[in-house]
């Protein structure tokens, strides 16, 4: 490895011994000799072997009190994993995650966004306060959710009361624990989707919108016509990271649902797909399935990350 | 004249509703955002019957006795030691890995750097749970489970910061190195006095965003430390769930003494959390 600065080479060309030797005693190398080595170490120990084992994990029937004695399986424990029911509960509850993270967060969060674009006075200040959820503690959140929400004693269901309305079953029941979760996570990250398309929408030119306005626009066209295609980038970002977060989801499921070990409930309804493969790999302790469970993880956010670099390049 | 002076009133507040509109929208979404914080810290005041029992919001006797009570029943004092250990010991690191690796990434020349920062940076896009049981196999054979040592030592460093500090210190002129070179500066004096300094607006953004993660993470501390007296502060809530089943009062005390700090620190650099959050996003 040879390390050079941007200034020119000295010409007259000196033997390959005394080159390296050069190259070998530029402060440039040590320096970036000391920083790279290190880093290198450490990305090959904690992020590039661990992916490689967890491939190798992947395909074997990994024997806990004898590693060495693992037994290759071949495609045994993908097999196994799409014979467990849990496997699909966990996907169809992601999936119905994401598409409900996007009905709460894609049309409040461009209203918001829209809103704070077109006030001159005190942006900052609202960007602040509708931000603040997004920096608190999911644990801790999820704990307070947890007391605001109890079906018979929380905060929500006497507002309802006092309003006349009836009581709300929020995390207890079934039908309504998914789609309470997803409020509270919607609730959690909106601030920071508004951010990402206030940025979008200040971004985009003023005199486009004259422009238009001097064709006879109103404001909903303008909206629809203008806004909306030239923020096109922005909000598939949004949506790539909405669908990511769902994948990655596990914290907050964890902590509001059940008592520890019982996450997921009631029954199964918030059982995604972070929380099958953890549990496969540190309730039922089966590393094998569990590794093939993440790996398919890895392979779709992969694709979705593919998908949206290919849409980025094909519009720059 | 009558018709035409109503109709610009009409018009004027016709103008005043929808400047008014953006407002009223975005109060709303403050009050939102706000009133469960509001609600759940005035329960927190509030004794443990008055809170199962009274809807009205404020209290109707104050009290801090469910602080005094955490305080007193569980280990809340170390595990803020712990956690604020681990984040501040992850928070230097990647801060001086990142703006290290960003100057070396930025502004040397090397056969493959290109590939390598690239190789780097794509680890981004590795979901944690691929590599949780590996690193767990790792960690554990390193006799680092159950230590802070284990949480810690899966940080070091952070790609994101990697990137992050790359893209800024590019921009820093090349001209102000090669000036401070030829004046007989070292490297590591180019990077503590040039590159460093230079950098403060974005490693403070990357410090509030590394140590809030840090701050946060539930994942990892919850598979690695397993003793209560290694417990960080999430744990430690999340516990607090079996331990003190139902003692809400608990619960909305230790939730919001994890809370305020934070809130309290955001209060004055909101803008760097904002920056810094936003980054996570903006990486693609």
């Amino acid at each position: 490895m040879t390390a050079t600065t941007d200034t020119p080479r000295p010409r007259p060309r000196p033997s390959l011994r005394e080159r390296v030797g050069r190259v070998l005693s530029r402060p440039t190398f040590r320096f970036g000799a000391v920083v790279l080595l290190p880093t290198l170490i450490w990305y090959a120990i904690f992020v590039f072997a661990p992916i490689l084992r967890s491939i190798q994990l992947s395909l074997l029937d990994y024997n806990l009190l004898d590693p060495g004695s693992s037994r290759f399986a071949g495609l045994d424990n993908f097999a196994d994993l799409f014979a467990n029911h849990r496997f699909w509960v966990g996907v169809g509850n992601t999936v119905s995650w994401s598409i409900l993270s996007f009905i709460f967060i894609v049309p409040i969060s461009l209203l918001l966004a829209a809103c704070l674009a077109s006030v001159s006075r005190g942006r900052a200040v609202y960007q602040a306060v509708i931000f603040l959820p997004v920096v608190v503690s999911v644990v801790a959140l999820g704990v307070l959710f947890r007391v605001l929400m109890d079906p018979q004693v929380g905060f929500f269901n006497r507002v309802l009361a006092m309003v006349g309305l009836p009581a709300f079953s929020w995390l207890s029941s079934s039908d309504t624990a998914l789609v309470t979760l997803v409020g509270i996570s919607a609730w959690k990250s909106i601030g920071l989707f508004v951010v990402i398309l206030t940025a979008g929408m200040l971004n985009i030119p003023g005199e486009v919108y004259d422009a238009a306005r001097v064709d006879g626009a109103g404001r909903w066209q303008l909206f629809r016509r203008v806004t909306l295609p030239l923020l096109l980038p922005t909000l598939a970002l949004v949506m790539v990271l909405i669908t990511i977060g769902s994948l990655q989801e596990y914290t907050l499921p964890t902590v509001v649902t059940g008592a520890p070990g019982l996450q997921g409930g009631p029954g199964e309804s918030t059982l995604l797909y972070n929380l099958v493969v953890y549990d496969e790999a540190f309730t039922y302790v089966r590393f094998g399935t569990a590794s093939a469970a993440a790996l398919i993880e890895f392979v779709v956010i992969l694709g979705i990350s593919l998908v949206w670099l290919r849409v980025l390049r094909a519009r720059y | 004249m009558t018709v035409r002076g109503s109709q610009n009133a009409r018009d004027r507040s016709g103008q005043l509703v929808s400047r008014a509109l953006p407002h009223i929208v975005l109060l709303i979404a403050c009050f939102v955002a706000v009133a469960p914080f509001v609600w759940a810290f005035l329960g927190s005041l509030k004794p443990f019957r008055e809170l199962v029992s009274s809807s009205d919001m404020l209290p109707k006797v104050w009290t801090l006795k469910a602080y005094t009570d955490i305080l007193g029943r569980i280990n809340i004092t170390d595990a803020f030691k712990n956690s604020i250990l681990i984040g501040l010991v992850i928070t230097i690191s990647s801060l001086i890995t990142s703006s290290a690796l960003g100057y070396v990434f930025a502004k040397y020349r090397f056969p493959g750097r290109d590939l390598l920062f690239l190789l780097l940076v794509s680890t981004l896009m590795i979901p944690f749970m691929v590599i949780l049981v590996p690193l767990y196999i790792t960690v554990a054979d390193a006799g680092l489970v159950n230590s802070q040592a284990g949480v810690i030592v899966v940080s070091l460093w952070t790609s994101l910061g990697i990137f992050m500090m790359r893209q800024f210190i590019a921009n820093i002129p090349t001209e102000l190195i090669d000036a401070a070179r030829i004046d007989g500066a070292s490297e590591f004096y180019v990077y503590r006095r040039i590159i460093l300094p230079l950098s403060a607006s974005p490693l403070a953004a990357l410090g509030v965003l590394v140590f809030l993660g840090s701050w946060d993470s539930f994942l990892w501390p919850s598979t690695v430390l397993t003793s209560p007296e290694n417990q960080t502060v999430p744990l430690l809530l999340s516990g607090l769930r079996s331990l003190h089943f139902g003692r809400y009062d608990l619960w909305s005390a230790g939730s919001m003494l994890t809370i305020i700090p934070v809130m309290v620190v955001y209060l004055f650099a909101s803008r760097y959390f904002i920056r810094g959050v936003s980054m996570t996003g903006l990486k693609g």
